[in-house]
């Protein structure tokens, strides 16, 4: 029989059956009759003038029916936040990959062709790719008119620098001339890909006045007022149809080149579908950042730490447009969850000449806490203090504040540290060339707009109506779990309708572990508002006070009667009950997710490889909605923190991506993967009805950290910068030994 | 061209350039078969030629000619999931699900010459199917779990 409480149950996922029979229709597997391709000419320059473009061979080619560039695109610049970014080329590229011109035709084959035909003469100009060179005082400057970008911030003085933000607090010179130790170190992280293994994609129709959309967003309707603003048509004009999504980890809040499928399908009166390969999504896709992380640490004899000042900086790429804040967080997570009276964090973001960075779970995170985590064990050892002890002895416990002056409600940090240590067997003997590392981290559920409707029809299915477009994380599996629970019946009487965007005015999306918090709340209280409407419903036909009246499943019990069903009820009077919510919990949660990780490696002193033997993960959790779904994100998480350590990294050589295949560009397969120990601490406290705690970030962000600290340990050489190839440390081998 | 997909032959007249995952993904509309990496990496792709796993994408049609084709359409009889779609669900053996049905035809390849695969080789095996949701846990016991299912006659 099934259980009537759902909740914490490992009940199948909503979407099951339609993703292992290959039914689930995803954005590349929409078509409509008439449908034309679309392909994109992209820059090979990294700086330059286009000083000729000719379209006119493309355009005479057979089988071809639009071909567009900057001319045919209006005039407004595209961006999530900070709108810098043409939607074409006008006149002057800024990295490699940038998108020029685009064409509709009958066939991919044939778009290509044409795409080949277009003829660009550029004129170059001077280039800057590294953070260094794009702040230097004889630097081109990307982006000269930037005040004028649509929410842009004014500039004191021209800069490749476009955002600059510090925090103060005490008196950090004074306790750097005071502290025993002073520790200086730069850190580096490689560019990375999301690396979902669904291509972006859009489909855009025009028909009698209305834009239909098929496209794989994960943020349907700021999708949409992105594309009424940059079409400069009414937002009212344009629906987003629910595709399902395969893959996001950040970079499917990005629509990449929906407005230009928009101005395609314009130009041709047909519709276009545009699908982008993965020569194009390693090039020209919406990576992870890379960044350059200094830290300057002060430190008493005793393990107490007293001053710590962050530089984090941010290769932004050649725009912002795909930041949906314009920048990213993570400065003050190079901060970490210490105590440290006197601090300086200070973020820089910077446009350089290279592919334009987005979002990757966890926006900022992975860097700095890779950062500041291989720092602390530097620290650790200079002091020769166990890193273990030395975390321990500064953690922020309920009631410190932090280095940027925010608190945290109960903390669990120390039980997570502690339960990671002693799974993971912290303390037992370790033969030579093995080595293990700590690392820690925080993630709160990310808050947001949500929305959710409970309709109960005649006959007792239940519908539960949702604006979210699920990425793949289970979440719809989740709203119903909670609204079987509400009504204590079966999962499967109680399916999802997802709306497309016509169906709300204003919702966030996935994203930030929003999901659970924002929409298993929406989800609750819609079934909450049923409930009442039930019970008002009830009260009115038999004359009762609602007080009086009492659910147990399906069966409604009113005094001095026999007990009625309600699903035959609604049968009887042929009409649904409906409640409906708009929610809005914009606040970040004070009660975070800790995430303690041991990675315990095997580095071998001739080659300098790396084998990840063992890796054990403590999170301190709220209540745990679906565990296999929970469990998955650990999972996924880890195994990305995995490559992210070890392999990936989007190889840029003078501005040019050169790892444009999933044949260069390695990511973890099943052999890679060490066995996973999962600790769970759980917890009373959380956010929500349900008082849960996000899961899709913390078992990302620490990992890297995790396994330089365990190289480190290994065999005695730090990794400062990412990833840590079996080349690095043969080298910081190599090196140490001369 | 002739060609028996999941029981059914087609005849079919296509440009000698087209790959196996264009023909069945646009000619026959059948869809769950997913094209992703494009270059034969990341085993999105993968159908059964043959009884032999191979990635569709960089398959030419007519090199499938005459052979009978599995797809993950193909796996399910009229009214049961395959023990391995039932596995995969019940073991959270997919997430967003696009690698999926690669991921159980690869699957079931491997089920089919070895019935009691170790661990290790079901990892090895699967080693050519990419997931960048699971982290390949959740696959891994999906795939044990349907074949220790299978020998105990479930």
């Amino acid at each position: 029989m099934t259980s009537l409480e759902p909740i914490g149950v490992a009940g199948p996922r909503i979407d099951g059956v339609a993703k292992v029979t290959g039914e689930a229709k995803y954005a590349v597997d929409q078509s409509l009759s008439g449908m034309l391709f679309g392909r994109l000419l992209h820059s090979s320059r990294p700086h330059a003038r286009i000083v000729r473009l000719d379209t006119s061979a493309a355009a005479a080619f057979p089988g071809v029916h639009a071909v567009i560039t900057s001319a045919d695109v209006g005039d407004h610049l595209y961006g999530r936040r900070i709108k810098d970014m043409p939607v074409l080329a006008r006149d002057l590229v800024r990295y490699v990959g940038e998108r020029i011109a685009a064409v509709a035709a009958d066939s991919e084959e044939i778009a290509r062709r044409a795409v080949d035909l277009i003829e660009v003469e550029y004129e170059d100009l001077p280039s800057v790719f590294s953070i260094d060179d794009a702040l230097a005082d004889s630097a081109p400057i990307l982006h000269p008119d930037y005040g004028t970008y649509p929410g842009s911030h004014p500039l004191d003085a021209p800069s490749n620098c476009y955002f600059e933000h510090t925090i103060n607090r005490g008196d950090i010179e004074s306790a750097f001339a005071e502290a025993d130790l002073v520790v200086e170190n730069t850190f580096e992280t490689a560019r990375v890909h999301q690396a979902y293994l669904e291509p972006h994609a859009s489909l855009v129709h025009l028909d009698r006045g209305r834009v239909h959309v098929w496209t794989n967003t994960k943020a349907p309707q700021a999708i949409r007022d992105v594309l009424a603003f940059t079409a400069d048509i009414s937002r009212d004009d344009i629906v987003l149809h629910r595709s399902t999504i395969g893959g996001d980890f950040g970079g499917k809040g990005t629509p990449l080149n929906l407005p230009i499928c928009y101005f395609l399908a314009r130009a041709a009166g047909q519709p276009v579908r545009m699908v982008a390969d993965y020569i194009e999504e390693f090039g020209a896709g919406s990576p992870r950042h890379a960044t350059l992380v200094h830290l300057k640490t002060g430190v008493m004899n005793d393990g107490t730490l007293v001053a710590h000042h962050v530089r984090f900086l941010v290769n932004s790429g050649a725009y912002a447009a795909y930041k949906p804040n314009g920048v990213i967080g993570g400065a003050p997570r190079a901060a970490g969850p210490y105590r440290v009276a006197n601090s300086r964090i200070e973020a820089r973001h910077v446009y350089t000449n290279t592919v334009p960075g987005g979002h990757m779970r966890s926006p900022g995170s992975p860097q700095a806490v890779f950062a500041l985590e291989s720092q602390l064990d530097e620290i650790a050892r200079r002091l020769d203090i166990d890193p273990l002890r030395f975390r321990l002895h500064n953690l922020v416990e309920d009631g410190d504040d932090t280095a940027w002056g925010e608190q945290f409600e109960h903390v669990r940090l120390k039980e997570t540290l502690e339960s990671a240590a002693e799974a993971a067997g912290y303390d037992s003997p370790k033969a030579p060339f093995i080595g293990r590392g700590i690392a820690i981290g925080d993630h709160g559920a990310g808050g947001g707009i949500g929305n959710a409707e409970v309709v109960l029809h005649p006959g007792g299915s239940i519908v539960l109506g949702t604006a979210i477009f699920d990425q793949g994380t289970g979440t719809y599996t989740t709203l119903q779990q909670v609204v079987a629970g509400q009504f204590r019946v079966p999962t499967d009487r109680v399916s999802i309708e997802v709306w497309d965007t016509d169906g709300t005015d204003n919702d966030s999306g996935i994203g930030g572990s929003r999901g659970t918090r924002v929409n298993t709340t929406a989800a609750y209280e819609a079934a909450q508002d049923a409930r009442r409407a039930l019970i008002a419903l009830v009260a009115e036909r038999f004359d009762q006070p609602e007080d009086q009246i009492e659910f147990e499943t399906d069966e409604v019990r009113i005094p001095g009667r026999d007990p009625i069903r309600w699903p035959d009820l609604l049968t009887e009077i042929e009409e649904p009950v409906t409640g409906r919510v708009h929610i809005e919990e914009r606040s970040p949660a004070r009660i975070t997710g800790f995430v303690a990780q041991i990675a315990e490696v095997a580095a071998a002193p001739e080659t300098g490889k790396v084998d990840v033997l063992r890796f054990t993960t403590a999170h301190d959790v709220g209540r745990v909605l679906n565990p296999v779904g929970h469990q998955g994100q650990i999972n996924g998480g880890v195994v990305q923190g995995i490559g992210y350590s070890l392999m990936e990294e989007l190889q840029v050589e003078d501005g040019r991506v050169t790892t444009l295949s999933f044949g260069d560009f390695k990511i973890p397969v099943a052999t890679d993967l060490p066995p996973l120990q999962t600790v769970l601490v759980e917890s009373e406290h959380g956010v929500g009805p349900y008082r849960i705690k996000g899961i899709g970030e913390t078992p990302n962000t620490p990992v890297a950290a995790a396994i330089a600290n365990a190289v480190c340990d290994a065999v005695g050489v730090r990794i400062f910068n990412l990833p840590i190839t079996s080349e690095k440390v043969h080298h910081a081998l190599h090196q140490r030994e001369n | 061209m002739r060609i028996t997909v999941n029981g059914t032959t087609h005849e079919l007249d296509v440009p000698a350039s087209r790959t196996l995952a264009e023909l069945l993904r646009t000619d026959l509309d059948l869809t769950g078969t997913k094209e992703s990496c494009a270059v034969g990496v990341c085993g999105a792709c993968t159908v059964l030629v043959a009884g032999r796993i191979v990635a569709s994408c960089i398959t030419l049609a007519a090199q499938a000619a005459d052979a009978n084709i599995v797809t993950v359409e193909g796996l399910a009889s009229e009214d049961r999931l395959h023990p391995l779609q039932q596995s995969f669900i019940d073991h959270g053996g997919f997430q967003c699900g696009i690698c999926t049905p690669g991921q159980l035809v690869a699957a079931k390849a491997l089920l089919d010459q070895n019935s009691t695969p170790t661990e290790d080789d079901i990892r090895e095996w699967m080693s050519g199917n990419l997931c960048r949701c699971t982290g390949y846990y959740q696959i891994v016991e999906s795939i044990a779990a349907a074949a220790a299912a299978a020998v105990l006659g479930d």
